[in-house]
Parts: C-alpha cells; sequence; structure tokens
C-alpha cells in the first residue's frame, strides 16, 4: 500500500503543479485527471464518474484575482485512492472535497509565506540577474514537495479514519452519503446555467 | 524580435506563475519570461541589466494565457527605454513603460479571466460531458457507472484538452508576436480581436448546450424508469437541488459548501 500510495501521491503532486506553478495545461482539471488517476488505481469508471462530478461541482469557482479555488486534484485523488481499499466512492468523494477545500487554505497561506523569502532571493536576483532560473526551479520543487506532502498525509489520514469509523456506519449513514452525491451532478449542471449568462454586453 | 527568442519567450511563459505570492503576483515568473529579451537587448551594456530587472520584479498580476500580449508589448516598450540618452526621456520613457505594464495587465486580466475561465472552461467541460453520455457512458447512476473501453473513457476528456490548449497555444504564442508589433493605439494589439463579441457568442453556445444537456441527462436518468416511488424520490432530489444550486449562487455560497453541507445534513438526520 505504501509504495502505491507513494506513486499516486507523486503523480498527482505532479499534476497538482499544473493547476497554478507550471504549464496551466488543465491536464489537472478533474475530467481529464480523473479517468488518469482512475486508471491508475485499477477503476477506470470510478475516474470518470469522480473526475465528472468534481469538475460539475467546481465549476462556480475560478482562479480570478488572488482566489485559491479547491484543488480538484485533492478532491479527485483521495476518493479514488481510498476506493482502492474498498471504501465506498461516496464516502471518499465527501473526505476528497473536504481535503480540497483544506488545501486551497494550505495553498492561500504558502502563498503569503513565500514572498519573506522571495523577498530575499530577489535581493539576489538585482546583483546577479542569472540567479532568477535557479530560484524558479526552487520555488517550483518546493510547490511539488508541498503539494507531495499534502496529499500523502491527507490520503493516509483519510484511509486510517475510514478502517476506524467504517465498522459503525449503519446503512441509515451509507444512504445520507450516497443521497448527498446522487445530488451532485444536478447541482453542478444547474451552476452551469449562470456559468454561462449573457452580461458581456 | 527573432523567432528563437520569441519561442524562448514562448517556453519561459508556462512558468509565469512558479512564484505566484499575494504581495507581487507574478513578478519573479514575468521577470524570467522576459530575461532573454533583456539579456539581448543590454548585451552591449550588462551592467544595465539589474537596475533594469528591478522594475520587472515589481508587482505584476494578470491572465496567464492573455499574459503574453504583456511580454511582446514590454519588450517593445523597453526597446524605447533602452534607446533613451538623456535623463530627463529615460525617465519619461520608464513612467510610460509602468503605466503601459499596469493598464495592459488589467484588460488582458479580464480579458482572460472572462474568456478561458469563464467561458471557453465550462464550454469544454460541457462538450466532454455531451461526448461521454453519447457513448453511454452513465456517470448518474451512483452504484454501477457501467463499463467502456479506455478509448472511450479517455475521449472526452482528451478533447476538452485538445481544444482548450489548442486556443490557449495559439493565443500565447501570437500574443506574443501581436504585442510586440502594436502600439498603445491599439492597445498594443488588444483591439484587433472582437473580444466582447467572441464570449458573447461563445456563452450563448454553452447555455443552449448547458440546457440540452440538463434535458438529455433528465432524459438518460428518468427515460428508462416507470412512475414509481423511486421515481418520485428521484425527481424530487433533482429538483430541489437543482433549486437550490441557484438559491446559493444568489447568495454567492460555492457549490462545494452546499454539497458538504448536504451531506452532513442528511447524515445527521439520518443518525436522529
Amino acid at each position: 500500500m505504501t509504495t502505491s500510495l507513494i506513486l499516486l501521491c507523486l503523480f498527482a503532486a505532479l499534476l497538482e503543479m499544473d493547476v497554478t506553478y507550471a504549464f496551466q495545461t488543465l491536464v489537472s482539471r478533474p475530467i481529464i485527471a480523473g479517468p488518469l488517476l482512475g486508471a491508475a488505481t485499477g477503476d477506470l469508471m470510478a475516474g470518470v464518474q469522480v473526475g465528472v462530478f468534481t469538475e460539475l461541482l467546481f465549476t462556480d469557482i475560478s482562479p480570478l484575482g488572488g482566489i485559491v479555488p479547491p484543488s480538484g486534484v485533492v478532491a479527485v485523488t483521495i476518493p479514488l485512492f481510498l476506493h482502492s481499499l474498498g471504501v465506498e466512492l461516496y464516502f471518499g468523494f465527501f473526505l476528497g472535497v473536504a481535503c480540497s477545500v483544506l488545501y486551497s487554505f494550505f495553498d492561500a497561506f504558502l502563498r503569503k509565506t513565500r514572498f519573506t523569502w522571495l523577498i530575499f532571493l530577489e535581493k539576489k536576483i538585482g546583483r546577479r540577474p542569472d540567479g532568477i532560473t535557479p530560484i524558479i526551479a526552487a520555488s517550483l520543487l518546493l510547490s511539488f514537495l508541498m503539494a507531495f506532502i499534502f496529499i500523502s498525509v491527507a490520503a493516509r489520514l483519510c484511509a486510517q479514519l475510514m478502517f476506524v469509523v467504517f465498522p459503525y456506519l449503519t446503512p441509515k449513514m451509507h444512504f445520507a452519503f450516497r443521497l448527498a452525491y446522487m445530488a451532485v451532478p444536478w447541482i453542478g449542471l444547474a451552476a452551469l446555467i449562470p456559468t454561462f449568462r449573457l452580461k458581456t454586453r | 524580435m527573432t523567432f528563437w527568442l520569441r519561442l524562448n519567450m514562448f517556453f519561459r511563459s508556462f512558468f509565469l506563475q512558479s512564484g505566484w505570492n499575494y504581495v507581487r503576483y507574478q513578478n519573479l515568473g514575468f521577470a524570467f519570461v522576459m530575461m532573454p529579451f533583456l539579456r539581448r537587448l543590454y548585451k552591449q551594456d550588462p551592467d544595465m541589466l539589474p537596475t533594469v530587472l528591478q522594475r520587472y520584479l515589481e508587482a505584476f498580476n494578470t491572465h496567464p494565457v492573455m499574459a503574453s500580449f504583456c511580454f511582446g508589448a514590454m519588450a517593445k516598450q523597453e526597446e524605447s527605454v533602452a534607446r533613451t540618452s538623456a535623463v530627463a526621456e529615460y525617465k519619461e520613457q520608464v513612467a510610460e513603460w509602468s503605466g503601459a505594464r499596469r493598464g495592459l495587465s488589467i484588460t488582458a486580466a479580464s480579458i482572460g479571466d472572462r474568456l478561458f475561465w469563464g467561458t471557453l472552461k465550462p464550454l469544454t467541460l460541457l462538450l466532454a460531458v455531451l461526448i461521454w453520455m453519447t457513448l453511454d457512458v452513465n456517470f448518474f447512476e451512483v452504484d454501477r457507472p457501467g463499463s467502456c473501453s479506455a478509448w472511450y473513457a479517455f475521449s472526452a476528456g482528451a478533447a476538452a484538452f485538445f481544444i482548450y490548449n489548442s486556443i490557449a497555444l495559439f493565443v500565447r504564442w501570437q500574443g506574443l508576436k501581436i504585442g510586440y508589433e502594436s502600439d498603445e493605439k491599439s492597445c498594443f494589439g488588444l483591439t484587433r480581436f472582437d473580444w466582447n463579441r467572441t464570449i458573447y457568442k461563445a456563452k450563448r453556445i454553452g447555455l443552449f448546450c448547458a440546457v440540452g444537456l440538463i434535458l438529455f441527462g433528465l432524459y438518460r436518468y428518468f427515460g428508462r424508469m416507470n412512475f414509481s416511488l423511486e421515481f418520485m424520490a428521484r425527481a424530487l432530489l433533482a429538483a430541489f437541488f437543482i433549486l437550490l444550486s441557484f438559491l446559493t449562487r444568489r447568495l454567492r455560497i460555492p457549490n462545494v459548501y452546499l454539497y458538504l453541507t448536504a451531506a452532513a445534513v442528511f447524515a445527521v438526520a439520518c443518525m436522529i
């Protein structure tokens, strides 16, 4: 489990880099990351479902200005990892969405603190302009490491939590989380209409 | 600007947000992208480079794709700064450079946010969902999402990926060229395109597709069911959450919190 978890989290952290720090080709968006991670965890269709549900749920939040939206990669990785351990998707999805919201606060904190060491390095750039490339590389590496640590710790904690809680989950609890999970596509589809409202003219 | 220099800046533009921070935003990435151009421009006078670079390390924030217009325009403006000989003229050119950078970054961000985040991304999502539904991938069924070939599973995401990136890469590449070749009269090339018209048309297509998708989803979800208690329960659930989603949108509450609250409320209600 540990090796596969590390490999999965490395892959997820790489995808997470695409969200903000490098490329922005949107390979990290849930409808693409979902099937990729689903294939990696052994259930392609679960990946498609979680990917679509996550993307629909996150449609109404965009990274405008300094807004840090919940991470789609985190929201997809955790349920698929838990699903590979035998946990139902509806429980995993709830934990994944909660962790993705936590990750947005974590990323916002990193962006705030990054300036304190960047200001020190910028003075160095002023003296030696060629130093900018190593600083960019170091910044990327640090962001990657932070994403990897967060995702692996969150996945591990969620797995532990499910193993402890699972025997006590009654059929009623299963029904409750399943019902909320069934509502996700409708919440997302309804959010698409206001997204396309014609206010540009 | 030579082809190779433009290519170098184009590749570097993918790392614009690598040092994103809440005080100076994309300043580090901006300096990183402009570095090959500045090094070439100040080849005869490399001692100037650290001073020039300080200006590029000031606060800068725009949309990552539309930023290419800023890179091209700032390169053009920097050439004017480098050509100056008198101190007064230098100060005037630097002030003009700063004004252009601030104005252009705000305009480009506004267009980019509306075009890429507000229109193209949801539009490609709709396309992907429609492709999956047409290929009979039923992700509405929670218990059994069904199965399909890997080709089908990846095709919709791949279509969304290629459509989004073909437009984004085109804008990134052309923006550098147009921004460099245009002047401030045409807002450094931004007025060459009718962005508002493009966004308006794309949103109209998106609106039709979104309504169509909801109807298609309802048909797929309920079409094969008989009128029964389960049918009623499902219809009520869908209608309730569609209305609730509209309401929370008006109250500016993100859907993520609506889902988390719904799950928590259902869990508590079931426990009671």
